[in-house]
């Protein structure tokens, strides 16, 4: 008897086990107040969708109507994302970065790997004003020789402009490729203030470095978007580098903002 | 008690592993950790559910409303009560009362209500007559039938231990019952199935 007993139990486990339908963590996680809520926000590309959750943004991104923003959302990140009905906190820290402020914001980086992340982040810490060549950003992450999967990682941002990906250039200073689209990543960096064309030529014309007198170093062309204006009120010649063996000559150190080279 | 004469069933304890680092992690954070939580014990709070209210769809809405409930009851808990929440358990008390209320409001609404133009309402008990189900010849439906005609003290006993394998520690935190207790019913309810199963053979 203890057999079939044993047996007669097991069964009737096994026959009455359920697994959850396969949205029912979403939606448990939306009845608590914890799915991702989204809105429309003004930014320097035009309207954009953003979401956000408990963790931080989660999603910035262009789109038709809201209908495909949602479908989109879906489909990248497996969980749903529902229209926002108040006005929380964070819709105003996500302004004023769109904007350009220096705000604290969290953001949800848990759907991407390691690697993704650590470029992410890297790309995070280029000012406004600044930008940084492929090749630095893999440099600098300590994987020297990853420039293309640094290129598709800032792709997938998941959060464009909020992690500024368009500050991270081609190693000539050609843009390169961008989510909203080239012309609009030339026009964003413009906006802050980057004198791109000149950069640009001077790159054509092997200039690689420039020199900041003041102090005593030299920086990536793309250093701030003053040293550009800089260059053009002094019109020295000097100023212009072509190589880390012409600058470490004249005794200049690298510049500690935009490190031209490996530490 | 005849504790002795007794077929030496005990069904393996399945450990709940993770329960204390989801609770370590609920303390640090909540809203962070909580999505693991659902991932984790869904299904079982899910099975759980079913089982006792015969109608998944329904489950599942009852399931979701004790993870709201736990969210809710975790946003107002300190840190250091939460470390200490033993979250499986704790998640089956949860259960076992929202379930209780599900199936009295069943039965509330299968005979109570009328039809909106005032006719009554026929009476239609949506799950097999148990006459019905003794004829099948799935053993475990016969199992099911056996727990159905449990008093709810021996049944809450011996499902917790034996279909849903929670330790004796887990299931008096669950029923706030002293472990003595929950052993005593767990093993008569188990008793009782027996006897109807050897009644129908």
């Amino acid at each position: 008897m203890t057999e079939r007993l044993r047996h007669c139990i097991e069964g009737y486990r096994e026959q009455t086990r359920h697994v959850a339908r396969p949205d029912f963590t979403a939606q448990t996680l939306d009845r608590c107040g914890l799915a991702d809520r989204y809105a429309i926000i003004d930014s320097a590309i035009g309207p954009v969708y953003v979401a956000w959750n408990p963790r931080g943004v989660s999603a910035v991104r262009q789109a038709d109507d809201a209908e495909a923003f949602e479908r989109w959302f879906r489909r990248r990140f497996s969980r749903r994302a529902m229209p926002v009905q108040d006005e929380p906190e964070i819709l105003d820290l996500v302004r004023r970065a769109l904007r350009g402020e220096k705000v604290e914001l969290e953001i949800d980086l848990r759907d991407c790997t390691h690697f993704e992340a650590a470029v992410l982040r890297k790309a995070r810490e280029i000012p406004r004003g600044h930008a940084r060549p492929y090749a630095w950003v893999a440099r600098e992450i300590g994987n020297p020789r990853a420039v293309r999967a640094v290129g598709s990682a800032l792709a997938n941002n998941p959060v464009p402009l909020l992690i500024p990906c368009h500050r991270v250039v081609r190693s000539d200073y050609g843009c390169g490729e961008y989510v909203f689209g080239k012309p609009k990543k030339y026009e964003l960096l413009t906006g802050e203030g980057l004198h791109m064309s000149e950069i640009q030529e001077l790159a054509r014309h092997g200039i690689r470095y420039i020199v900041q007198t003041e102090y005593n170093c030299f920086c990536l062309p793309t250093c701030g978007a003053d040293l550009m204006a800089e260059l053009n009120e002094h019109e020295h010649e000097h100023l212009k580098l072509h190589s880390v063996d012409e600058a470490l000559g004249m005794g200049l150190k690298p510049c500690g903002v935009c490190r031209p080279i490996a530490a | 008690m005849t504790t002795a004469a007794v077929p030496a069933y005990e069904p393996s304890t399945c450990i709940d592993e993770v329960g204390e680092l989801l609770a370590h992690a609920l303390a640090d954070d909540v809203d962070m950790a909580f999505e693991q939580v659902v991932r984790t014990y869904q299904d079982r709070i899910v099975s759980y559910a079913a089982r006792s209210l015969n109608d998944v769809a329904r489950a599942e809405e009852v399931a979701q409303d004790v993870f709201v409930r736990a969210y809710r009851a975790l946003q107002a808990y300190d840190r250091p009560r939460i470390k200490k929440l033993k979250l499986r358990p704790w998640l089956y008390a949860i259960a076992l009362n929202l379930v209780r209320n599900a199936v009295r409001g069943k039965r509330l609404r299968l005979v109570g209500l009328e039809r909106e133009d005032g006719r009554p309402r026929p009476i239609v008990d949506t799950a097999p007559a148990p006459e019905a189900q003794a004829i099948t010849h799935d053993e475990w439906r016969r199992v099911q039938d056996a727990i159905g005609r449990l008093s709810p003290k021996l049944r809450d006993a011996f499902v917790l231990r034996y279909v849903d394998e929670l330790s004796y520690d887990e299931i008096a935190d669950a029923l706030s019952q002293p472990v003595g207790t929950v052993k005593a019913n767990a093993h008569r309810g188990l008793m009782s199935v027996r006897d109807f199963l050897e009644d129908q053979p």
